[in-house]
């Protein structure tokens, strides 16, 4: 499975880039991303997925776990998600408290 | 009815195969198949599943959408069997697959303790925020929406599930 992932804090804004396939056997990388922007005190977590294609629920558990770990104040979007992966994330209802942007 | 064999599988589970025919071979199941692939039940597994799926949707003339949706429910279903039937315990999963005239089907047979995971199906709950959210079920409930139909049954203690596309609708 193909993953690879970038993360980038500027300004306080942290984005990371998702390329390739999240699931469960490549979520602990992603989740170990979002778990290092939490740690830089971010106030705004952008996560670009222009590149992401394939997103399973395994990798719906690490946007909890952003949410859960940066608190509500933090702003979570989600960036550029192709069709499929943009229609997980609503049916799972997580577009209730994360931005869909371009999506 | 086609029935495929995962071109992509690596050699070291060519023997595996030859035993999960074997082992598949005689059971009165809902549908039949020809070959299968047999995996390691662990994630790294979920590669093959995926390229076995790709492959069976290209096969089948699925839209890429469908190949999509047929491609999620077993992924999630693979790893369900692997982190909440095996538990980490070593094991095996049988998948194997064939296209019809009206679906595109896999069918995953496991030694896993005896579970229906549509029981574990939960679907979310949009009135808890999404911190405070459980998502224990999540994966079950991404599979069943995805597929047009989602069975299972217990057959001489294994654990048989079958997902299916319709191949009459488009998108």
């Amino acid at each position: 499975m193909s993953f690879d992932g970038t993360l980038s804090v500027s300004e306080g804004i942290a984005t990371i880039e998702v390329k390739g396939e999240l699931d469960a056997s490549t979520a602990p990388r992603f989740h170990d991303l979002v778990d290092q922007a939490a740690e830089q005190g971010a106030v705004r977590l952008e996560i670009d997925a222009r590149h992401l294609g394939f997103l399973a629920s395994a990798g719906l558990r690490s946007l909890v776990f952003a949410r859960q770990k940066m608190g509500d104040e933090v702003r979570i979007a989600v960036i550029g998600a192709t069709e499929p992966v943009s229609r997980t994330i609503r049916l799972a209802g997580f577009d209730h408290s994360i931005e869909l942007i371009d999506a | 009815m086609m029935a495929i064999d995962s071109g992509a599988a690596s050699a070291e589970h060519t023997a595996g195969q030859e035993r999960c025919k074997a082992r598949c071979a005689g059971q009165p199941l809902a549908a039949k198949a020809a070959s299968g692939l047999r995996i390691p039940a662990d994630l790294d597994s979920l590669d093959l599943v995926a390229r076995f799926v790709l492959e069976l949707g290209r096969q089948g003339r699925l839209s890429d959408s469908q190949t999509y949706r047929l491609r999620l429910a077993a992924d999630e279903l693979a790893t369900n069997i692997v982190m909440h039937g095996y538990r980490g315990a070593s094991g095996g999963i049988c998948v194997d697959g064939g296209v019809e005239a009206d679906r595109v089907w896999v069918r995953f047979h496991d030694d896993a303790p005896a579970f229906d995971p549509r029981t574990g199906m939960k679907a979310p709950d949009l009135e808890v925020p999404l911190g405070e959210r459980s998502v224990g079920g999540l994966g079950v409930f991404l599979a069943l929406t995805a597929v047009d139909s989602f069975d299972y049954e217990l057959v001489a203690g294994r654990n048989v599930s079958i997902l299916a596309i319709h191949r009459s609708e488009h998108g």
